[in-house]
């Protein structure tokens, strides 16, 4: 099937991670991991894009993230944000993880107030910023509700909505398609599509193993994994080994692409590179 | 039987079935069966030493009217809420400070304190603090707080990294950390080990008060009872000492209630 070529722009530098290499307890866990995230835009579009980090279990996704949200500094290299860049640290990227955390003393609103108030908002302008996105992610009924009080996709989205609140353009989400069923799955990656397209200023990097989720809702897919020796044993330390564009494929920014087969071939080739990984 | 005399039967049998949750009502069926086989026990037991019933509530009518009870209690309570007061003060921001690592080896040896026996420290306390109420307060204080400190450490040492990790990624210095995660977040917790805490403190209240009598107390009016042999004396004060327990405990649960009103939502037995 072919479908319409859509323009975009590859513009500024949003998050560049340079020679980045962990270790832990003498074990390499990252080994020279390099790659950038630049903005994209589509003239005339609200578009926000969507870069999926992808590799098999136990290939050093969750350090990754932890790296790239700030939250450990890696042993050698760099990750800069934003565009002069600066180094990163914890509060300057947006991080949903995986169990979506809130404070569970506090409302779903106060939870969105308390998140605009720290990025320095003015209490009024944090209640009524957070009073929007509550509208905007469907929890307007929930304000007053606590944490425990929510069903997992309403909590999953007061995470968001949450950090919404207080992050710049950069929003890192670990593992969102894990443990759903798929109903919620399907939900989960109608919602990420959505909220990419209700602000054109972010950009959702989303760290996971989900082969298809990741090719349906992402722009841009980075697999990371281990290189083989001569000898054809794995050298212990995961680096992107592939950037996949699927914007250039046509897989992105394409309603109904799930059903096409280009889809389904994209998924078997990002499998079968999984095997070697 | 008719259908709503089985239904209940059946609902009391669930009382029987593991992780069961019972009505409202069929829980007060089953307090008041029990109450009423205790008192049936109490009344018919063949043992000597144990005053009926009838004879223990006519005593607390006596201590009440002729011995002044009610004062005695009084001067208890004020002790009690003036030791809780200042062990949660001290426990629940020594368990705090243990953010700072310089505290915790200092806050690890003051929870030690549990395992030493109070009766080697009555010396110490007279001769640092004097006798009276000072004593009884200083001693209080600390019986409490060895426990406390304990509990309230372990609460904070227990938080798990991913949750100061969240809120380092809301912008929060690490200060703001502390209080959001570390002192917010564990409020529902230091209002429960506050409530253990209180009970092991009013347990104590006698055995302190028996220390130094001359400011009376309750704990003094029942081992003077206890000196004469006056055993219907000695269970009523027991029952009036039982009830303020349990009215000290609930008021402390019903703070945490309206304090935290999240804390109990997703409890199968509220």
């Amino acid at each position: 099937m072919l479908r319409e070529k859509i323009a975009y722009d590859v513009r500024e530098c949003l998050l560049s991670v340079k020679g980045v290499n962990l270790n832990l307890g003498g074990r390499p866990i990252l080994r020279d991991v390099n790659f950038e995230v630049h903005n994209l835009y589509r003239p005339g579009m609200l578009q926000g894009q969507v870069v999926g980090l992808l590799g098999p279990s136990g290939m050093g996704k969750t350090q990754l993230f932890r790296i790239l949200a700030g939250l450990n500094p890696p042993d050698s290299g760099h990750v800069l944000i934003g565009d002069p860049p600066v180094p990163v640290a914890a509060g300057m990227v947006g991080v949903v993880a995986q169990h979506y955390p809130l404070l569970h003393h506090r409302t779903i609103l106060g939870n969105l107030v308390v998140a605009g108030r720290q990025a320095g908002q003015p209490a009024k302008a944090a209640e009524t910023e957070a009073q929007r996105l509550l509208e905007v992610f469907g929890l307007k009924e929930q304000g007053e509700k606590y944490p425990v009080q929510l069903s997992g996709g309403q909590r999953q989205r007061a995470a968001i909505a949450q950090q919404f609140m207080c992050s710049n353009q950069l929003m890192l989400m670990d593992e969102p398609f894990s443990g759903l069923d798929p109903l919620a799955l399907a939900r989960m990656c109608q919602f990420i599509k959505d909220i990419a397209q209700t602000d054109e200023h972010k950009t959702f990097v989303i760290v996971t193993h989900d082969i298809a989720s990741a090719i349906e809702v992402c722009d841009t897919l980075m697999v990371l994994g281990r290189d083989k020796g001569p000898d054809g044993h794995f050298i212990p330390g995961a680096k992107i080994q592939q950037t996949v564009d699927l914007i250039a494929r046509g897989l992105a920014w394409h309603t109904g692409i799930s059903r096409t087969p280009e889809f389904h071939a994209a998924v078997n080739e990002v499998k079968d590179l999984f095997a070697h990984l | 039987m008719t259908p709503a005399g089985s239904r209940k039967a059946a609902g009391l049998l669930q009382a029987f079935s593991p992780n069961k949750i019972l009505s409202r009502s069929a829980m007060n069926i089953i307090v008041a069966t029990q109450v009423v086989v205790f008192l049936l026990i109490w009344a018919f037991a063949s043992f000597k030493v144990l005053p009926k019933p009838g004879e223990v509530f006519a005593s607390i009518g006596d201590l009440w009217t002729n011995q002044g009870l009610g004062q005695e209690l009084l001067s208890s309570l004020s002790l009690n809420f003036e030791a809780v007061l200042i062990s949660a003060v001290l426990s629940i921001g020594l368990a705090y400070l243990t953010v700072l690592p310089f505290f915790r080896p200092l806050v690890a040896a003051i929870g030690k304190g549990r395992f030493l026996s109070m009766a080697g420290f009555t010396l110490v306390f007279t001769l640092l603090v004097g006798g009276g109420h000072p004593l009884k307060l200083s001693l209080l204080v600390f019986a409490m707080t060895v426990f406390f400190v304990t509990s309230m450490a372990s609460v904070v040492a227990e938080i798990p990294k991913a949750d100061f990790d969240y809120a380092r990624t809301l912008r929060m210095k690490e200060w703001r950390v502390v209080w959001e995660v570390v002192v917010l977040g564990t409020v529902d917790k230091a209002f429960e080990v506050l409530r253990q805490n209180a009970a092991i403190g009013w347990m104590m209240l006698t055995m302190v008060e028996g220390i130094y009598r001359g400011e009376g107390g309750i704990g003094a009016l029942l081992l003077n009872q206890q000196k004469f042999f006056k055993m219907s004396e000695v269970f009523g004060i027991q029952i009036i000492i039982l009830i303020v327990g349990l009215c000290q405990d609930l008021i402390i649960g019903a703070l945490r209630r309206f304090v935290c009103p999240y804390a109990t939502l997703t409890l199968e037995r509220k």
